[in-house]
């Protein structure tokens, strides 16, 4: 139970935060302004609490993903993303299961098909994940004639959705890497 | 509780392995805050970034700085090119 909260805690925080940072980046830095969508940072936080803390985080991801919108900034959609948000969180477990069923099971050592100390694994599966939050997510919104202000629910947009959620996943993890590895190393020493 | 520093370290594990990759390992953390700096300075400068940006900006001391980036430059990460528009100015160029 102890383990379920702190995992809870820290997948709803990292989620939160790091929404709050692609939201400031998307409205109020300068040559970003606008292009949010091409670095979802969010898409992050989905990856690395799925894999590491297993599906038992997607209630505290959820969470997370509605408090932006709902919450933080009330009127950035005029649509209710209940289920787009949960489409999205669902896409990384959709993604291990896929992988799962090909034999590609996940585990920790290097004889694991996928070993999630390996960053490239990890990419495979944000890759993947991408590739059906973008893909599921518009046909919803297509089928349900919904559409993001100054925006057409279109191809370009699943194009938009999964190249966003790739570059924004790996700005996060190069972020991490730079910062934390050496902050660790020092506090070692 | 032990699980959970478990998974933790499994994601340290997974980022040290790309910091490996990316070959920023070697450098200290004030070589890595240069560097950083320098990155970020580049955006706004495609010549080049002048010394006296990259104090300010990195809230480093000046000797720091200058002692870092001669590292920097003799690892062959960055360049010190004069600057056309004044002599007694280096500017700092990463290299690709």
């Amino acid at each position: 139970m102890k383990n379920f909260l702190t995992l809870s805690v820290t997948s709803f925080v990292f989620s939160t935060v790091l929404w709050v940072l692609w939201h400031f980046i998307d409205t109020h830095v300068l040559f970003l302004a606008g292009k949010g969508g091409f670095f979802y940072l969010p898409h992050a936080a989905r990856v690395l609490c799925v894999i590491y803390f297993g599906f038992k985080a997607i209630p505290a991801l959820y969470l997370g993903e509605l408090v932006g919108p709902y919450v933080i900034d009330p009127d950035m959609y005029s649509f209710s993303t209940l289920l787009p948000s949960l489409i999205s969180v669902m896409s990384v477990p959709f993604a291990l299961t896929m992988l799962n069923s090909l034999g590609f099971t996940l585990g920790e050592t290097r004889s694991s098909p996928l070993n999630r100390r390996n960053y490239k694994h990890i990419f495979l599966i944000t890759f993947i994940s991408a590739g059906f939050n973008a893909l599921v997510v518009n046909l919803y919104m297509s089928r349900n004639n919904l559409s993001f202000p100054n925006a057409i629910t279109d191809i370009e947009q699943v194009y938009r959705f999964f190249v966003g959620d790739l570059l924004g996943t790996v700005f996060v993890f190069i972020f991490l890497a730079m910062i934390l590895i050496p902050v660790l190393r020092q506090a070692k020493n | 509780m032990k699980e959970f520093y478990r998974n933790i370290s499994d994601a340290l594990v997974m980022l040290d392995g790309l910091e490996k990759d990316l070959n920023i390992r070697h450098l200290s953390p004030n070589e890595l805050k240069v560097f950083y700096t320098i990155i970020a300075r580049s955006e706004f400068n495609k010549y080049g970034s002048n010394i006296s940006d990259i104090v300010e900006n990195s809230g480093m001391s000046r000797s720091t700085v200058y002692k870092t980036l001669k590292k920097l430059s003799s690892q062959g990460i960055i360049q010190l090119n004069q600057s056309e528009e004044d002599g007694r100015e280096s500017l700092v160029v990463l290299n690709s």
